[in-house]
This record gives structure tokens, sequence and C-alpha cells, in this order.
């Protein structure tokens, strides 16, 4: 359905994103994944017709639309990572202005409104000034206006950032239901790897303006399948023992945590034993531990050797 | 077009308070400038010098109160020196018996009105003076008055606006014409800022990346502060007009083609400032500047034609604010007919379109 070939865009001789391929087919839910500056909201817009590439094509339905983005802009709904309203209108009127340049009007427009209003659960509040409306209110909002004109496909450049966890749970549920339910095809861009763990069928993981590597969530967790983690809760930081839990064999890597430390190790090697005996000899107090099966988040860090939000 | 036009009305209902703001203030300073000035004359103290008789110093006064801009008054020295001391007055007039002098105390613009018009009914009198001497005939001021009537050459002095009859000034227009276009620069491109906030806050690439196009986009934004700065400057215009009694003897009509010129320059310079500048807040910075730079070269505080640096009057041609002046003050004043300003007018829209353009081109470069 949508499709890019070789995407690549350089501003002033530095390349940001380069020989980005990839592919939408139709009803599917799709992450783009990578931390901050990866390259993934250059990509989303030159995929929506925002900026031109410096290089390779976006294809709709199997036409080049770089030049003749007027076919692209009609299917899809764009949601930027800002929250892109009128603070002073109500959110009636925003959603009344964008529905209006899409083309809607008279009754059909009334009723869209009233549609995606109660999609996103605004209904009580529209009338009201936007500037009044908490932030995962107006993220609520900014989505609405994206759906006014039934897209094809939904771009979704990290819609959730800076909200509450409960505002962030109801947009995931409302995306994944707009997308189960009416079939929109979604692009979903964000660095909360548990966002599109919980969303996309299919994941692109981005870093340094490349994919780095592609797949459905089981596929790219199958890199990790010969690994697992071990999640250790400690009382306060013990660097010595860290350093002695790096010399393990079967200890791939040690990352502090908040909470502790986490290890990725071989997986069935039976390593609990010993790491108590460590943890002992450094009278280290271990309050909780948990062996867990990679996530996108391990896949990240063993592809690129850092998290997903440094 | 007509949903960005809407959608800015609906802001501006939203938020009135800033172009409101600048129509009182130039309801407020035309009024105090201008306004207060309605018909009356300024006064000039005048005395006597050493050597000079009483009937020497009357005659000059009855020539000098010819003009219906001053009033000369004829009083001791010492009381007009005192006037000057105390602030009372900026200037007084010593007559002598051929010559005059002044005392000044601040270098201002009526100062510089009043002995343009001194030095004028100075130089015709003496000259007068020397030809009847000359010729020893003493009803010579007769029949040169006479010739005037229909003169065996006529001067007359050319003008980029076509013909005219030299400097004409009054302070009421000078007052309204000038304030009201310096202050609707500032409703116009405060206006237009619109467009950086817009694209600071990323509604703008949420409007290119929806099915209008650009110059849709443009258009509307274009159209709705022109739409804003025309009525601003019309409404001052009317209410001077027919509730003040301001003597504007132009047709209304042209009047309104010159407003409208005026006010797309405007729009565009102001393209052409968000197409410089990188935020709103810098704009906001360069308004202020730009505003009061065209307006002080430009004409709008005093008449261009008192100013005698060259590098100044060479820098007056080149803003819109001079061209406005020009135009208004023409068909205010002079009463020229549209074909009369239409030069004036001309380069007014020229101005407009490259300063567009420029700006335009600057805004998509850096998109």
């Amino acid at each position: 359905m949508l499709e890019t070939e070789e995407l690549s865009k350089a501003f002033k001789g530095k390349t940001v994103v380069e020989g980005v391929s990839l592919y939408l087919e139709k009803g599917e839910s799709v992450g783009l994944l990578g931390p901050n500056g990866a390259g993934k909201s250059t990509t989303i817009s030159m995929i929506s017709s925002l900026m031109k590439p410096t290089s390779g094509e976006v294809l709709l339905h199997g036409e080049n639309v770089i030049k003749n983005p007027g076919k692209i802009r009609k299917v899809l709904g764009v949601v930027p990572q800002d929250i892109a309203l009128y603070q002073e209108l109500t959110a009636y009127e925003n959603l009344k202005f964008f529905g209006r340049i899409y083309g809607l009007k008279g009754q059909m427009l009334t009723e869209k409104i009233k549609e995606v209003f109660s999609l996103v659960g605004l209904t009580d509040r529209q009338g009201d000034i936007l500037n009044t409306f908490s932030g995962g209110m107006k993220r609520r909002v900014n989505i609405a206006a994206a759906l006014l004109h039934d897209p094809e496909i939904l771009i979704m450049d990290e819609p959730t950032v800076g909200i509450d966890p409960q505002s962030r749970s109801y947009i995931l549920d409302m995306i994944r239901e707009l997308n189960l339910q009416k079939g929109i095809t979604v692009l979903y861009t964000s660095h909360y790897m548990e966002e599109v763990e919980r969303l996309c069928d299919r994941v692109y993981i981005m870093d340094h303006g490349k994919i780095i590597s592609s797949g459905t969530k089981e596929e790219l967790k199958s890199i990790l399948s010969g690994e697992e983690t071990i999640l250790m809760e400690l009382d306060r930081a013990y660097p010595e023992m860290e350093k002695e839990f790096q010399q393990l064999d079967s200890i791939r890597q040690v990352i502090e945590t908040e909470k502790g430390l986490k290890l990725i190790s071989v997986k069935g090697s039976r390593l609990l034993s010993s790491l108590f005996q460590i943890a002992d000899r450094h009278e280290a107090q271990v309050t909780n531990v948990n062996i867990q099966e990679p996530s996108l988040e391990d896949v990240f860090l063993h592809l690129t050797g850092r998290k997903l939000r440094d | 077009m007509k949903s960005i036009f809407i959608l800015q009305l609906q802001r501006f209902r939203r938020k009135p308070l800033l172009v409101v703001s600048f129509f009182v203030l130039t309801l407020f300073f035309v009024f105090f400038l201008g306004g207060n000035d309605t018909g009356d004359k300024i006064t000039i103290q005048s005395y006597a010098g050493d050597n000079t008789t009483q009937e020497q110093a009357d005659y000059w006064i009855q020539l000098l109160n010819a003009s219906e801009s001053f009033e000369f008054v004829l009083v001791e020295e010492e009381e007009a020196r005192n006037s000057i001391v105390q602030g009372d007055r900026n200037m007084a007039l010593e007559i002598r018996d051929d010559d005059y002098r002044m005392l000044v105390a601040v270098d201002e613009q009526s100062y510089q009105i009043a002995a343009n018009y001194i030095q004028q009914v100075f130089t015709e009198e003496l000259r007068l003076a020397a030809a009847e001497a000359a010729v020893e005939e003493e009803n010579i001021r007769a029949a040169i008055a006479e010739e005037r009537i229909s003169p065996v050459l006529a001067l007359n002095m050319e003008t980029i606006n076509g013909e005219s009859s030299g400097f004409v000034y009054d302070e009421n227009l000078q007052a309204l014409f000038g304030m009201t276009l310096f202050f609707s620069i500032y409703t116009i491109i405060f206006s237009l800022s619109n467009v950086a906030e817009e694209k600071r806050d990323g509604t703008w690439n949420r409007l290119i990346v929806s099915p209008l196009q650009k110059w849709q986009v443009y258009a509307g934004h274009v159209a709705y502060c022109f739409l804003v700065g025309y009525l601003q400057i019309i409404l001052i215009f009317i209410f001077f007009k027919y509730m003040l009694g301001f003597q504007i003897e132009a047709h209304f009509g042209i009047l309104m083609i010159i407003v409208a010129c005026f006010t797309f320059t405007i729009v565009s310079v102001g393209m052409l400032l968000i197409g410089l500048v990188t935020s709103p807040q810098q704009l906001q910075a360069v308004i202020p500047i730009t505003a009061t730079a065209m307006a002080m070269l430009g004409g709008a505080f005093w008449p261009v034609e008192i100013v005698t640096n060259e590098v100044i009057v060479m820098l007056s041609k080149v803003m819109p604010m001079y061209y406005g002046m020009e135009a208004l003050k023409g068909a205010a004043l002079l009463n020229q007919s549209l074909g009369e300003i239409t030069g004036a007018l001309s380069i007014l829209v020229l101005m407009g379109v490259i300063t567009m353009g420029i700006g335009i081109n600057l805004m998509e470069r850096r998109a």
C-alpha cells in the first residue's frame, strides 16, 4: 500500500536519513522505533510529503508521489509530535477548521466532528477553549484532527510525549481500536518500546538515520533467543560486585538500572547460585530477582549497544 | 484560502486586544498631535530689533500676517525672550529694518516651517523694494500683482508624482496620515506574525500536509492582514473626516486606492521580515525598529520636504511610507487626481511585489 525505497535526506551536507526502505500493508500497524535523533521524524516528514527527500522514492499503491503529493495528502492522517492546534479556539472550532481544509462541510462535517469527539472521549469538552485542556486532552484533540477525513493511513509521530500514564493508556487503546476495528493502517513512531510492543504488528528499528533491523516483534526478539534477562534489585549500588558479574563467562552484558542491575546472560546457564554467592560475598542486599524473556528494548540494546532513551 | 482567512478572523475574535490597541493608539496620537490644533494658527512673538522703528516693525508684521498658518504679534524683546526661557514659546522673531533674526529654543518641525515662511516673505518684499527703487515707479507692486495673474513664464515644480504647486503643509493631515500609516504597520505585521507562530507551533506543517495548496495558505494569511490593516486606516480616516471635521479634500475612492496599495506593500514587507527572522520573538523585536525607521525616514512624523540631509532624503525614497504619504498628501492637500499619483502608487505596488516575492522565497528555502 505505502512503500519507501532508499529514502535519504541530507541537511547542509549532513546525512540524517540514509537509505530507508520500508513498507506498510493495508490494515497493518507498523512501529518505527528508535532513540531521539534517530531520524524517525525526518522519515515520516518525507513520507507525509512535508519534506522532499534528497534521494529515494515514496510509493503509494506503486505510484511515486514525491512530485505529486496531492494523492498521498488525501489519504493520510498525520498526527504531529507537537500539539499543532490553535490554542485560543475551542476544540470544536479547531476540528471544524481541519475538517474544512479536507473538504468536509455542512452536515457531513458536523457528523464527523461528533464522531471523532466521541472516539477520543471529549464530547463533553468540545465547546471549551483548548488552552484550558490538560496535556493528555490536547493530545487527544491532536489525534482527532487527523481522523476527520477518514484517512486510510494514520502516521503518528510520538503522539504520547509528555502526558500522564492514564491518558497514554487511553490513547494507545484508541489507536489499537482504530487499527483493528476500522482497518486504518498505522505507522507509529516512538522511542517508548512498550508502546510499540503493545500497538504494532511489525517494527522497524532505526538508529543514526538507518534502519538497523525489522520484522515482527517475535522475529526481532528471536535475535536474542539464546539469551535471557535477569533483573536483580538491590538496596544500593555495588560497583565491585558489578565488575565481578561481568567476569562471569555466561554474562554478556551488565547494565545499571534505577533499582539495581540488568544482566543479559546465555539462556539456561543456571547462573543464579553463582550470582547469589557473589552478592553474599559483597554483603549486598538483594531485594528481588526476576528472569525475563528479551524485550524490544533488549533487542535495541543488543543491536546498538545503548538504551532507547540514551 | 477561505478557510485560512476565516480561521484568522476567528482567532482575532478571541484575541482582539492587539489590533484594537493599535487602533486606539492611532486615534489618541492623531487627536493630540493634530486634532487639538484644528483651525488654530501658531503664534510667533516678534519684537523690533535695534535701530528698527515701530512703523517698520508694524509693516513687516502686516506682511507676515498674510499667512494662514502663523500669527505674528509684536511684543517687547524682554517678553519674547522670557517666553522662550520659560518654555512658553519655542521661537521668537527679531524684526530689523531689512533683515530678521530668529531666537529658537528647539529646532523642531514648526520652526522649520516658520523659518521657511519668514524667509520667503522677507526675500519677496526686499526684491520688490529693490525693483521699486530701480525703476522708480510707484505702482510697480500693482503691476507685478497683475502680472502674476497671467505670468509670462509659469514656474512649476515637478515631483515624481507629477506636477505640484510646491510644498504645502497641513499639520492636521500630516498627523492624521503619518500616525495612521505608522500604527497600521504595527497592526499589519503583528497580525502577520501569526505565520511565524504557526511555523513554531507546528500548525503550519499540518496545513502543508493537507490537501490545501501552499499558495492558498499564504493567500489566506495575506488577505486577513490586508483586511485588518486596510480597515484600520479607512475607519480612522472616516472618523477624523466625518466626526472631527478634518479637511480631507480628496475623493474618498482615491484615498481607498492609495490605502490599498500602501497596505499591500506593508503586508509584503511583513512577509519579507518573516522570511528573514527565525522565530516569532525575533520578529517582535524587529517590528518596532522597522516601523519606526520607515516612519521617520518616510515622512510620517514630519514632512520630508523640511529634511536637508541628502542621505536621509535619498533613504526616504526607498521607504513605502514616503510614497504612501506623498500620495495621500497629494490627493488630500493638492487635490491631485488618480492619474497624478499613479507614479507613487506604482512604486508602492512594485515594492510590494518585490518584497513579497523575496519574503516567500526566503520562507520556502527555510522550510
